[in-house]
């Protein structure tokens, strides 16, 4: 049996699922936003963007909308992705799953200073 | 520069994920380039990329690809376990042991209650003409032809009830000489086929073989030997043949019907993929005396969509009527349908175009493997020769002529070619050789890529 690739959910999909909250997006703006919400501490590249994608399509997280010419960029045609409902719900859970992890953190102090 | 070494290094992913993503990983590459001028920035992304193949590389190589299935969503409930033995924990040794075990004794009790039904299989769509349904045969295709692996001394009496003895096989030899003289479409290669058989023969040859299933098949390639000709078979039955050949006379027999009912005409997939195609898996052409209106339901289904793709990959083929009928609707006026059952008539052309039938403009792809056998293959070819569709997957069986039933004896038979009809696309047909597919694919790879080159369609239309 084949071992989910999204269980654990690995942070570059979480990222992903992030930066499609709100909007669809094609492979480099995902790559931009990733890169703006983690403080340019996650630049993903190809490889590992787009096998994440695929996981995520693999596993109805997100969907690939039917193509949409993009202005900018001279005929060329981009393809673009958007959350799923089950991908929201799964991106929430993370999220209170680090939450959980990070109530945790701070019960034990481990923070020092910083209020995070 | 940087893009040919980026285009470069791409090749290093698998076949798969180039297929599927080379093109995005491509523009993304250009994108940041583009972006991310000077020295450092273009370090940066130098750097990244390294990191990027060092951590994606490996990881593509071990992906499987997971079944689509319902969304692994949302399971971090509070206050449930977790159970994730199956699929994160090796399985322990000892399971393996029992597991092993455990499939070696229900293999064994499958082959044991085949063995016991055997002769009595659900009857499937004929691949010759006038085969009588419900006849289970055997020859060269199912079992191979060696003497040496069925023989007894053909000179006793036979060892086993329904052996053969040598005035049997004389008989059955003379028979089949008679049949092919009398029948085969080319009279030449009918003679040297009954030359090389009496041959044999008079040579004994078949002295040592008893087992009728292996003389059978010994037969079928004897006469191939002469004339590759895969339609032309030499058929044993264990079950005793009806006195006349049923199905030239009378129509299709109950038991037929009655499969179809159970197996939905062998229609195994009507569905429509993302982005408006349809996906038509049909596992035979059935006979549209029973099937007429499932396949009509079918295609009505499809109407609508932008595209069509005919999954013919596990298709062992069937009424060269059937794919008429489904042809007929890819058509917008009547198109001339090579079939190597008929000789040139009215009939042969497709019944175009269907009332209301939208789908004579769309694009249609159609899907092959090496087990795309008989009329599957006259589909794939007629459509490749009249530039309707475009063929993905592997070069087709290569089974073209259709041999009309001849019954030689209560367990013999033989599939005879009758007629050669006239081609008018080219020389030579797929016999022997197959129907080449236009884009060159490994079967079980053949879907995912005929939807990508759909896909790519569409956009350009």
């Amino acid at each position: 049996m084949p071992k989910r690739t999204l269980d654990p959910l690995p942070s570059a999909a979480f990222q992903i699922l992030l930066a499609l909250v709100g909007e669809d997006l094609h492979g480099y703006a995902i790559m931009r936003q990733v890169a703006e919400q983690t403080g340019n501490r996650i630049r993903l590249g190809p490889g590992t963007l787009y096998s994440s994608i695929r996981s995520l399509l693999e596993n109805g997280l997100i969907e690939e909308l039917d193509s949409q010419e993009d202005a900018g960029s001279d005929d060329e045609r981009r393809r673009y992705y958007r959350l799923s409902s089950a991908g929201r719900k799964l991106a929430r859970a993370e999220a209170q799953r680090l939450a959980e992890v990070l109530r945790v953190a701070r019960a034990k102090k481990i923070l020092r200073g910083r209020y995070v | 520069m940087s893009e040919k070494l980026y285009a470069w290094l791409l090749r290093l992913y698998p076949s798969r994920f180039r297929e599927d993503y080379g093109e995005e990983a491509l523009r993304l590459f250009r994108d940041r380039a583009r972006d991310e001028r000077g020295f450092f920035p273009r370090l940066r992304l130098w750097l990244d990329l390294f990191f990027d193949f060092t951590i994606s590389l490996p990881s593509e190589y071990f992906h499987v690809p997971a079944p689509r299935v319902a969304p692994l969503v949302p399971r971090r409930l509070h206050g449930f376990p977790a159970l994730f033995v199956l699929e994160d924990a090796s399985p322990r040794p000892g399971a393996l042991a029992i597991g092993g075990l455990l499939s070696l004794v229900a293999l064994s009790s499958c082959w044991a209650s085949l063995s016991s039904v055997r002769g009595r299989e659900t009857p499937s769509a004929s691949q010759f003409a006038g085969v009588p349904d419900g006849y289970k045969s055997s020859h060269s295709e199912s079992r191979p032809a060696a003497p040496s692996v069925a023989a007894s001394d053909g000179n006793r009496a036979p060892t086993q009830p329904g052996w053969l003895d040598p005035a049997q096989r004389k008989r059955i030899v003379d028979n089949a000489i008679t049949n092919l003289k009398e029948h085969y479409f080319d009279r030449d290669a009918a003679q040297k086929m009954a030359d090389a058989l009496a041959a044999h023969e008079k040579r004994g040859d078949y002295d040592t073989v008893a087992d009728p299933a292996a003389f059978a098949a010994l037969m079928t390639q004897q006469m191939r030997e002469v004339t590759p000709d895969r339609h032309l078979t030499f058929d044993y039955f264990q079950e005793p043949l009806p006195p006349q050949p049923s199905a030239q006379t009378a129509a299709v027999s109950p038991q037929y019907r009655e499969a179809m009912k159970q197996q939905n005409c062998t229609f195994e997939k009507v569905e429509l993929l993302p982005r408006n195609i349809g996906y038509f898996k049909l596992n035979s052409f059935p006979d549209p005396e029973v099937c007429r209106v499932a396949a009509m339901a079918a295609m009505t289904y499809f109407n609508h969509a932008d595209a069509v793709i005919f999954d013919l990959r596990d298709n062992r083929g069937g009424s060269p009527e059937m794919v008429q009928l489904i042809g007929a609707y890819l058509f917008d006026h009547p198109e001339y349908w090579y079939n190597p059952r008929e000789n040139t008539t009215e009939q042969s052309w497709t019944r175009s175009p269907v009332p209301g039938s939208e789908l004579a403009d769309k694009p249609v792809f159609v899907l092959t493997s090496a087990r795309t056998t008989s009329a599957a293959e006259q589909f794939s070819y007629d459509l490749k020769m009249l530039r309707r569709a475009t063929l993905v997957g592997e070069t087709t069986a290569g089974a073209a002529h259709s041999g009309v039933f001849h019954r030689l004896d209560d367990h013999f038979g033989m599939g005879i070619p009758e007629v050669k009809a006239i081609n008018p696309y080219s020389a030579n047909d797929w016999a022997e050789v197959g129907v080449e597919p236009d884009v060159i694919v490994k079967s079980a790879d053949a879907l995912d890529a005929v939807v990508k080159l759909a896909r790519s369609k569409l956009q350009k239309k």
